[in-house]
């Protein structure tokens, strides 16, 4: 899935129609990619946390006169700041839910309980409920080296005042569970 | 048996229940028994997991088809974020043959094989094609007279149109012919396509700005004045579900949509009450909606 940012030629239809610029002002989706073709490093860091703030709409690339796959381009970028220990926080804890539980969003007992009224079992027959189908998950999971990819925390980037979103108290838990 | 496996992800049996209950039991009603895919996983995600390391993601889509085919059975997803994972494997293994070599050298640790046999469903896009608009008219047994703002999701078109699907060229309609099959209307709505603003691990990294991208969408929807939103993914289901709590706790807002999946709809039209599609299990409070449809709509 080699992306193809250096048809992009800057025009700058990307970042008109992205929800994420519309909210984020920091959010310029081809600034993004113009520091990305250029390759410097230390620009790189200066898309961090952004770059993770896309939601992959594909609203951008659909405007996009070039057809610059421009989805592929973000992903390529988040992946080479995971592999240099930039995994933000709150997506490093997703993470760790797939090695624990096989999900990104493990079931609690509010849900068990809601699952039995609805005359389900208590738990889905899915990976959690069965350590030899988790075993499978690690397995893998060291073999492809993801566990790696946890290991050694780099602090993260602290946002300018004004730019961090403001999150209401206990709402960081649920976003976090949540956030696959 | 039938030869389709429900794969559940995460959201929908670890969130929202009645979502899986709702397409077992209308699956059920439309003759359809589905498989329980025993040991699946999370699928894993597209917007964290495939940005995050593609071997890994591939690596683990990978088993979840494979532990699929060893049942002789397509999948069925109920979940955008599912099926943009599971489809996009599954055709970029079909297509490289070292790739899936690759792959398959990983997962025979495990003792599975990704074979290549079997095809990736959505269950609009296996309703839509399968069954038909026509044929699911002609099960309903209590048409339903409520607006509807349907929300198509980002991660159902796009698949669709790397597939190369007729359902997303030109004016895209699949999903509001399945609505109105319910007897329900499909209102237009501004920015109908636009994201829920969760995917993409975007609600974890900026729950914030993602929620204000929600809030513009509901409305928008508000403004048409209608009486549910409809979707087809958990996970935008719970950002506009969760959402809309969050929001009102946030910019001290009333809103108070009642969100369903289109199982669930079709649920009601099938003669499910509410609650055996686990519709009053929402965030946002559902009562007044569930004693509408109890009325048949008549004060709408
Ligand atoms: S719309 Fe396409 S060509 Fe224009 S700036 Fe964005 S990526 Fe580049
Ligand atoms: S895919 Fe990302 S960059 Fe493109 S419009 Fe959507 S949020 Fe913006």
């Amino acid at each position: 899935m080699p992306s193809n940012i250096e048809r992009c030629y800057q025009c700058g239809q990307c970042t008109s129609v992205c929800p994420m610029g519309e909210q984020e002002q920091t959010y310029k989706i081809r600034k993004f990619l113009q520091m990305e073709k250029r390759g410097l490093a230390n620009e790189e860091s200066m898309m961090l946390p952004f770059i993770f703030y896309c939601t992959t709409c594909y609203r951008c690339q659909d405007n996009c006169p070039q057809e610059v796959k421009i989805v592929d381009g973000v992903l390529e970028i988040r992946a080479n700041a995971v592999h240099n220990g930039q995994m933000l926080r709150s997506h490093r804890k997703v993470a760790k839910m797939l090695f624990e539980y096989g999900h990104a969003v493990p079931t609690t007992p509010e849900v068990m309980e809601k699952r039995l009224h609805l005359g389900l079992d208590k738990m889905p027959p899915t990976v959690q409920g069965s350590d030899e189908q988790l075993d499978e998950i690690n397995t893998l999971l060291q073999i492809t080296g993801f566990d790696r990819l946890l290991e050694d925390e780099v602090p993260e980037i602290k946002l300018n005042e004004g730019l961090t979103c403001v999150q209401q108290p206990g709402s960081e838990l649920s976003a976090v569970e949540e956030g696959a | 048996m039938s030869n389709l496996s429900l794969f559940l992800g995460c959201v929908a049996p670890n969130r929202y229940p009645g979502i899986e209950a709702a397409t077992k039991k209308t699956f059920s009603k439309l003759g359809i028994e589905l498989d329980d895919l025993e040991g699946a996983s999370c699928c894993p995600a597209p917007g964290v997991f495939r940005s995050f390391d593609k071997t890994t993601w591939l690596t683990l889509a990978s088993r979840n088809i494979a532990l699929s085919e060893e049942m002789d059975d397509d999948v069925l997803t109920i979940c955008n974020g599912c099926y943009s994972t599971l489809k996009e494997a599954d055709s970029e293994l079909k297509k490289d043959p070292v790739l899936k070599k690759d792959v398959n050298e990983k997962l025979i640790e495990t003792g599975h094989e990704f074979m290549g046999q079997h095809d990736v469903r959505h269950v609009i896009e296996y309703l839509y094609q399968d069954i038909g608009v026509e044929g699911i008219r002609k099960m309903i047994t209590t048409p339903l007279k409520m607006n509807v703002a349907v929300h198509y999701g980002c991660h159902l078109v796009q698949p669709l149109k790397e597939a190369d699907s007729g359902l997303v060229s030109g004016t895209i309609t699949f999903f509001d012919e399945l609505v109105e099959a319910t007897g329900a209307k499909s209102i237009e709505y501004e920015d109908k396509m636009m994201c829920c603003g969760a995917g993409g691990g975007a609600r974890a990294a900026a729950l914030d700005a993602t929620l204000r991208i929600t809030e513009n969408k509901l409305q928008k929807m508000t403004d048409a004045k209608v009486d549910c939103i409809v979707n087809a993914c958990p996970f935008c289901h719970l950002q506009f579900d969760s959402g809309q709590q969050e929001i009102n706790k946030s910019s001290c807002t009333e809103y108070a949509i009642p969100v369903l999946h289109y199982t669930q709809l079709l649920g009601l039209a099938l003669g499910f009450s509410p609650e055996e599609l686990g519709i009053d299990l929402n965030s946002t409070n559902t009562a007044v909606f569930i004693e509408r449809i109890r009325n048949g709509f008549v004060t709408a």
